[in-house]
């Protein structure tokens, strides 16, 4: 069985064969096919942030109207921030418990690990209203008021078991030969973690920060349990607002997010390329 | 687990290291479902409240074949998300993998960004796009002016559309995660030995990928059993699944110690898979060494 | 960057863990049916900060609320859910003396079964559940729950994701009381909800005004207040109370029993009591308006709103009916489920 190790950098290079290149540019296709279908309902929701129709069901003129609403619209500004704030906190969390889990648990043999494996994963199964409602009891009998940090609590709970997940599936595949090696150069457990395994697992951990977020970002249910006025976040304001039709001003602030974050991407990408074409000189 | 051969048991410093993660474990995970153990065996009043008398009513609920049914139902709607996350995703994980590493971050953004919008709205948008008067009727009706609008909505495709447009990035980017060191080299390796590109994707790539698929469907099949917002939107909220009954239990039922029930088994259910699989994967790891 | 993420959590956490002001309310209610601009307004004139919480469903409140959460000053239930607090000791009672605009409201609104003497809870708006219909694509006429779930509508029809209005509508149409639901009544109820669960299409309590608009559905039994903005946006859309009666609710405002600013809700509730307050919030939501010197304010267009106004009809308002819910729960989903 093939063992994969760090690819050495002088690995030969081969020109493609043509079937090779077929499956790339099949794959760059799918890739773009699916990112499509991604963002579909997106350039839906954006096109109807511009529609002059509180009740948004057909196209009735162009607006800007709903982002004039939202700029002077303090409680969803408000929302939007916390949303944010609770969603950075607990994706960092969830970063440093679920690695931190991860590899302690892959590198030790501790007494009933596979138990505390599978009570780490239980967070992920259990439906959110009974997370959402068994927390609130257990935190109205301990005193605790509610606020931004019995949400992050909430949300780090259920958000660290993928980061967990995702940074363990990579070292599952990952050569024990890697952290040996390091130790025999000398280094402490601490720094051969830091300098060799860490650099390694950053893939993963970028995936399960990217999983975190996202789950934080639009979570409802656990939120509504743990939350109070001032910790309201976004879809909890918006949640009730289908009863009188979802306000566009939704729209316009999904798509200033998205279209912000876009914006970043593309220009992130132009400004390495100008790094790379114009490096600095020494 | 993938413990080094003759590894000692652990110093104290990693039970130290290990303690956080026990703690916010016992407390936040351990104690809420012990609470919910609790209720379950209570009995409820009726104004709803939950009653301290042991009883064992709620479990024998469980038992109807009606939930029994629905939990049936529930999996396969989750066996068949993740089924198609895996075949729909897998292309992009891959192929992401292996564009230049200053690209990746910036894909892996494009792929999550679509889900920093308020879920509401962009299931509303599907609405728009998939109702008898929408976009892709629109766009269908202008290829092809004879054929009659497509009835997707309010159906279970679109229940399958909206759950696997939902789940796909947590398919895509554990796969990411495990298929990027994936050294080119040992692809084009294999093709030297004469591997056609079945062969290098049977052989090759899927047992080196396996942890990542494993962990994608990990986190798509599980979270989704319990999933009913998309059902209810995109469905017409026709058909229960196990999450819209335990919601009803707890909110228009009041029936907590029956919701509390059904969760305990669900969760019960979950960790013995769990630890059956966990097992499996350390005989198999072992074996390898 | 990690500063920055350090520093913002810290922020955060800060914000959170800061002293409550001196005049404070802190309102738990249904999202945006207290319209923003009458919460500014409330709060430049008495200077009192409104923390705004809000729920999307009566049971969210009483499930918060039972399960120890929230130090609220102000609650909006509806009539039934306000019994069950009222019932559970979750309520505070009103200070009469406080309410002056009080007498505003209309006779019909006062003393009903859910707090006969108005103790705990005050009126805010109604509504009724009902028939809607759009007239473009139905044009017999329909007048009954029988009416709706004809076979000719069979999958153009939506209806409230509600159990217990689902048992109602069938115990309506077979001339059995809707508060008492045992399990005589439920075995014959079940097999009139057994066909009609079958012709329906979407099941939507959220906002059924969607498939309506969307041309999905024709008709269907929905809240009064979804009905009377699609009359709004559409003449085409009518409002008609079922002939064999149908259900009234009615949303209060009640003071929680631990409320610690009972003097501000006190002034909230009187406030909004005022006919040039009131008519504000009947133009945010069309709801029928409780308020007889609000009417007067009105204009006649709200005022012909049919399912705002709806003339006539046999109304009544739901009671708790405790252990009865859940039995109602389990034969719809079982229903829902053999489809």
């Amino acid at each position: 069985m093939l063992n994969s190790i760090m690819p050495p950098a002088t690995a030969p290079k081969r020109r493609p064969t043509s079937g090779t290149v077929v499956v790339e540019r099949g794959l760059r296709a799918w890739t773009l096919a699916v990112l499509a279908f991604l963002y579909l309902p997106i350039a839906v929701l954006v096109v109807y942030s511009f529609n002059a129709s509180r009740l948004n069901v057909s196209w009735q003129g162009f607006t800007l109207d709903w982002y004039r609403q939202l700029a002077v619209n303090a409680p969803l500004k408000q929302a939007a921030w916390n949303s944010l704030v609770v969603a950075l906190a607990t994706t960092v969390l969830s970063i440093v418990i679920g690695t931190g889990g991860a590899w302690l648990l892959h590198r030790h043999r501790f007494p009933a690990s596979r138990l505390i494996q599978t009570l780490v994963a239980l967070p992920m199964v259990m439906p959110e209203i009974l997370l959402g409602i068994s927390l609130l009891v257990l935190f109205a009998t301990a005193g605790v008021p509610l606020g931004f940090t019995t949400v992050i609590i909430g949300h780090v709970t259920f958000s660290f078991p993928f980061v967990l997940v995702a940074v363990q599936a990579r070292l599952r595949g990952m050569d024990p030969a890697l952290e040996e090696a390091a130790l025999d150069l000398g280094a402490t457990p601490w720094r051969a973690f830091r300098l060799v395994i860490l650099p390694y697992l950053r893939p993963a951990i970028a995936a399960g920060g990217l999983m975190a977020f996202t789950l934080s970002w639009d979570e409802l249910i656990v939120t509504f349990f743990t939350a109070d006025a001032a910790s309201a976040t976004l879809p909890l304001r918006i949640f009730g607002l289908a009863k009188v039709g979802l306000n566009p001003m939704i729209n316009a602030l999904s798509a200033l997010f998205v279209l912000a974050t876009v914006a970043f991407v593309i220009f992130s990408a132009r400004l390495r390329r100008d790094a790379a074409a114009n490096p600095l000189p020494p | 687990m993938t413990v080094p051969a003759g590894a000692p048991s652990p110093g104290w410093r990693a039970w130290v290291l290990l303690a956080p993660l026990l703690a916010w474990v016992g407390i936040f995970v351990v104690a809420p479902a012990a609470l919910l153990l609790v209720y379950s065996f209570c009995d409820r009043d009726e104004l709803g409240r939950v009653v301290f008398d042991f009883s064992t009513a709620a479990y024998a609920r469980v038992l109807d074949p009606i939930y029994l049914g629905i939990f049936a139902r529930s999996l396969g709607y989750a066996t068949a998300t993740t089924v198609l996350c895996l075949v729909i995703g897998f292309p992009v994980a891959w192929w992401i993998a292996r564009t230049p590493a200053s690209a990746r971050g910036r894909w892996l953004l494009l792929v999550m960004v679509p889900f920093w919008t308020s879920f509401l709205v962009r299931t509303y948008a599907w609405i728009m796009i998939l109702k008898q008067e929408g976009l892709l009727n629109a766009v269908l009706h202008s290829l092809a002016p004879g054929t009659p609008p497509l009835e997707l909505l309010y159906t279970p495709t679109a229940v399958m559309i909206g759950l696997v447009y939902a789940y796909l990035p947590f398919m895509i980017l554990p796969i990411y995660g495990s298929a990027e060191k994936l050294d080119g080299s040992l692809i084009e390796a294999a093709h030297d030995l004469g591997a056609g590109p079945l062969r290098v994707f049977s052989s090759v790539i899927i047992p080196l990928t396996l942890p990542g698929i494993a962990a994608g469907a990990l986190l798509v099949f599980v979270p989704s059993i319990a999933m009913f917002a998309i059902t209810d939107l995109m469905g017409g909220a026709k058909v229960p699944l196990l999450g819209n009954v335990i919601q009803n239990q707890f909110l228009q039922a009041r029936d907590w110690p029956f919701g509390s029930a059904l969760g305990v088994v669900f969760m019960a259910l979950f960790a013995l898979s769990y630890w059956i699989l966990v097992r499996f994967q350390d005989r198999g790891e072992a074996g390898k060494r | 960057m990690k500063t920055k993420r350090l520093l913002a959590l810290a922020a955060g956490l800060l914000a959170g863990l800061a002293p409550a002001g001196a005049a404070e309310l802190n309102l738990f209610g249904w999202s945006e049916y207290v319209p923003q601009n009458v919460i500014e307004a409330f709060t430049k004139e008495t200077g009192v900060k409104v923390n705004f919480e809000t729920y999307a469903s009566n049971e969210e409140l009483i499930a918060k609320l039972v399960a120890g959460g929230g130090r609220y000053d102000l609650v909006q239930p509806s009539d039934y859910a306000a019994e069950v607090m009222i019932r559970q000791k979750l309520l505070a009672p009103l200070d009469a003396a406080k309410l002056g605009n009080r007498r505003n409201l209309l006779p019909e609104f006062r003393g009903r079964p859910h707090d006969p003497e108005d103790r705990f809870t005050v009126p805010y708006m109604s509504g009724t559940v009902g028939i809607v219909i759009n007239t473009d694509k139905v044009k017999t006429p329909v007048r009954s729950y029988r009416d709706v779930f004809d076979a000719r509508f069979a999958n153009r029809i939506v209806v409230l994701n509600d159990n217990r209005e689902i048992v109602s509508w069938a115990l309506y149409s077979l001339g059995m009381p809707v508060n008492k639901i045992d399990a005589a009544a439920l075995a014959k109820a079940r097999p009139v909800i057994a066909e009609w669960v079958k012709r329906v299409k979407v099941f939507d309590s959220d906002s059924p005004k969607t498939p309506l608009l969307n041309g999905d559905v024709d008709l269907g039994i929905v809240w009064s207040g979804e009905a009377a903005l699609l009359w709004k946006q559409d003449r085409k859309f009518q409002y008609v109370i079922p002939a064999e009666g149908a259900h009234q609710f009615i949303d209060v405002l009640a003071i929680p029993a631990n409320a610690k600013n009972k003097d501000s809700a006190h002034r909230f509730i009187d406030f909004i009591l005022r006919p040039g307050i009131s008519k504000l919030i009947s133009a945010a939501f069309p709801y029928t308006n409780p308020n007889a010197e609000a009417r007067k304010l009105l204009s006649p267009e709200e005022l012909a709103n049919p399912a705002s106004y709806p003339k006539g009809g046999k109304l009544e308002t739901f009671r708790d009916i405790g252990k009865a819910a859940a039995d109602i729960d389990r034969l719809v989903t079982d229903l829902k489920s053999a489809k």
